[in-house]
């Protein structure tokens, strides 16, 4: 799940309370089905943490650092443990280096090794992308889906929109303190946009096409992009066999028709006007 | 709920020593300690004094083991123990920690321990170095059945100024004010003391010496003085005077053992209440 929402919402204490670090000031908190204040060591018990811009001890080393977690979490024979998460985050080269010495984005990665240790249920990620650089980025979204197609589920808060498109099978939006939204990242663009987008690359595409395609029942708007089409459907409609049916039969060559990228971004900026009012 | 895993505490307490040394500061005093146990010694076995009768030399090295004791290992204890709580607030390393399944008391009582194993380590440190330069400069000691004694007594005694210094780490969760507000008990202690021996001295009035017994200082000062000297003979009550100045009045060494462990259990209480309820700062620094 992405967790979404401007600076100051509240991403980072809703996590910090999910790990019983921090008290709500009303309501109840509950983790694994457990209380995280009364109940820590259950509730944390299987779950994994990386904060956004970890501290972690700078003189220790990455080996230590999750040596140090593993004990904590009474892991037996943690050896090949360690060395399993810090390879799988790519920082093995660097396990006996002092945490001190190593750049922003090797402490990133540190950080969601260990918390990647014991192959945990649920892992909380504070920003995981922070500080990586592309390849690292392209790396930790691997180690992330790897870790999901296995079963693992994630709650990891950021503001890279595209990371949470690819990334997320559900959002939740929240905003000063309120959550605005809870659903599929599909489901939060027609909700907030009010319809869905359909990229359309074609060649050959003449006029009248795009005015049939104008006249297919859902569609609510086109317009002519490079190479192809954007159009606007209505919420929940699936028009895009009509639209493939169409430009097949003019003669024209489809070549891909697919819900538009980065419309996440749009209907995240969309839902946050008006203090959020779009999403509720 | 459970309490505490010893496993968990262990782990935490082994975490803490390692923390601690790698500040240099911790580092600092123990290398100020052993200049502190070594020179005094070499300057005056060197210097041709006599300051010193003969009959005392077998039994120098307990100088060199309760001189330093009342105040400097009581910095030492206040340096390790004021920032084992307030060092990880101010680093931002507690979250990560108690992001784990461990429970808050198992990680209070594992920095403590780990601190408290350190001073205590350093106290050894400081006897044994003490009897080594005792023993160069001025030939074979004697009394040294006492040894282990006393080594223990010092570290009991210093659980007072340790634990006080570990509250107000916990309750300032600042490193520098938690070793300030620590220092200044000691200092402030210590010249009260003074200035209530001198009113007693002048004035012969008992209350002053009443309130003098029951100053931090003078409980964690007179312990091991008084467990060392009810067991050496009394020709060494010179040596102890020679040291440590004119004696002032003294908790009984029951009452001081009490009152120690009152201080213990009453800071230590505090800060394992206050983190228990307190949310997990974030850096603060």
């Amino acid at each position: 799940m992405g967790f979404l929402g401007p600076n100051g919402s509240g991403k980072t204490t809703c996590i910090r309370m999910l790990l019983g670090l921090a008290k709500p000031s009303e309501g109840r908190v509950r983790l694994r089905g457990e209380d995280p204040l009364r109940n820590h060591v259950e509730a944390l018990t299987r779950v994994g943490y990386s904060a956004e811009l970890p501290n972690i001890q700078t003189f220790l080393t990455p080996r230590e650092v999750t040596e140090l977690a593993a004990s904590e979490m009474g892991l037996k024979s943690s050896a090949g443990e360690v060395s399993r998460v810090l390879e799988e985050v790519g920082i093995i080269e660097y396990a006996d280096t002092k945490v001190g010495k190593l750049s922003k984005g090797m402490v990133q990665r540190l950080s969601v090794a260990q918390a990647l240790l014991g192959s945990p249920e649920v892992m909380l990620l504070d920003e995981p992308m922070i500080g990586l650089d592309p390849a690292g980025t392209a790396h930790l979204r691997e180690v992330l889906r790897a870790y999901a197609r296995e079963g693992g589920t994630i709650l990891m808060s950021s503001h890279i929109m595209s990371e949470v498109e690819d990334l997320c099978s559900s959002v939740a939006l929240i905003h000063s303190g309120r959550l605005l939204f809870r659903g599929t990242p599909k489901e939060m663009v027609e909700t907030v946009l009010g319809a869905s987008i359909i990229r359309v690359e074609a060649r050959g595409l003449t006029p009248d096409v795009v005015e049939l395609v104008r006249k297919v029942d859902g569609v609510v708007g086109v317009d002519e992009a490079d190479g192809g089409l954007v159009v606007k459907a209505r919420a929940g409609m699936e028009v895009r066999p009509a639209i493939a049916r169409l430009i097949a039969d003019s003669g024209a060559d489809l070549l891909t028709i697919a819900e538009g990228e980065r419309m996440l971004e749009k209907a995240y900026i969309e839902a946050l006007k008006n203090g959020g009012a779009k999403a509720e | 709920m459970a309490g505490p895993r010893p496993s968990r505490v262990f782990t935490f307490s082994a975490y803490e020593v390692k923390r601690a040394l790698a500040r240099k500061k911790v580092l600092a005093m123990v290398a100020f300690t052993a200049l502190l146990d070594t020179v005094p010694y070499y300057i005056l076995s060197t210097s041709g004094t006599n300051i010193i009768p003969a009959d005392l030399f077998p039994y120098l090295w307990i100088a060199g083991v309760l001189a330093p004791f009342s105040l400097f290992i009581q910095f030492i204890a206040i340096l390790i123990a004021a920032g084992a709580m307030s060092e990880e607030y101010e680093a931002g390393t507690a979250e990560l920690i108690l992001s784990k399944p461990v429970s808050r008391s198992e990680f209070l009582a594992g920095k403590f321990l780990g601190g408290y194993f350190l001073l205590a380590l350093l106290i050894v440190f400081n006897a044994i170095l003490s009897l080594v330069a005792a023993t160069l400069t001025y030939g074979p000691q004697s009394g040294l059945v006492t040894l282990p004694g006393v080594m223990l007594v010092e570290i009991y005694s210093s659980a007072l100024f340790f634990s006080v210094a570990f509250m107000f780490g916990e309750l300032v969760r600042r490193s520098s004010l938690s070793y300030i507000l620590s220092s200044a008990l000691i200092v402030s202690s210590q010249i009260i003391g003074s200035y209530l021996q001198l009113a007693y001295e002048i004035t012969g009035k008992t209350y002053y010496e009443s309130i003098h017994v029951y100053l931090p200082t003078t409980i964690v000062g007179s312990l091991p003085l008084q467990y060392e000297q009810s067991l050496l003979p009394s020709s060494t009550g010179k040596l102890f005077s020679l040291i440590l100045g004119p004696a002032g009045g003294t908790p009984s060494e029951l009452s001081a053992a009490l009152m120690i462990g009152m201080y213990f259990l009453v800071a230590g209480g505090v800060a394992l209440v206050y983190f228990r309820t307190a949310d997990v700062t974030r850096r603060v620094s």
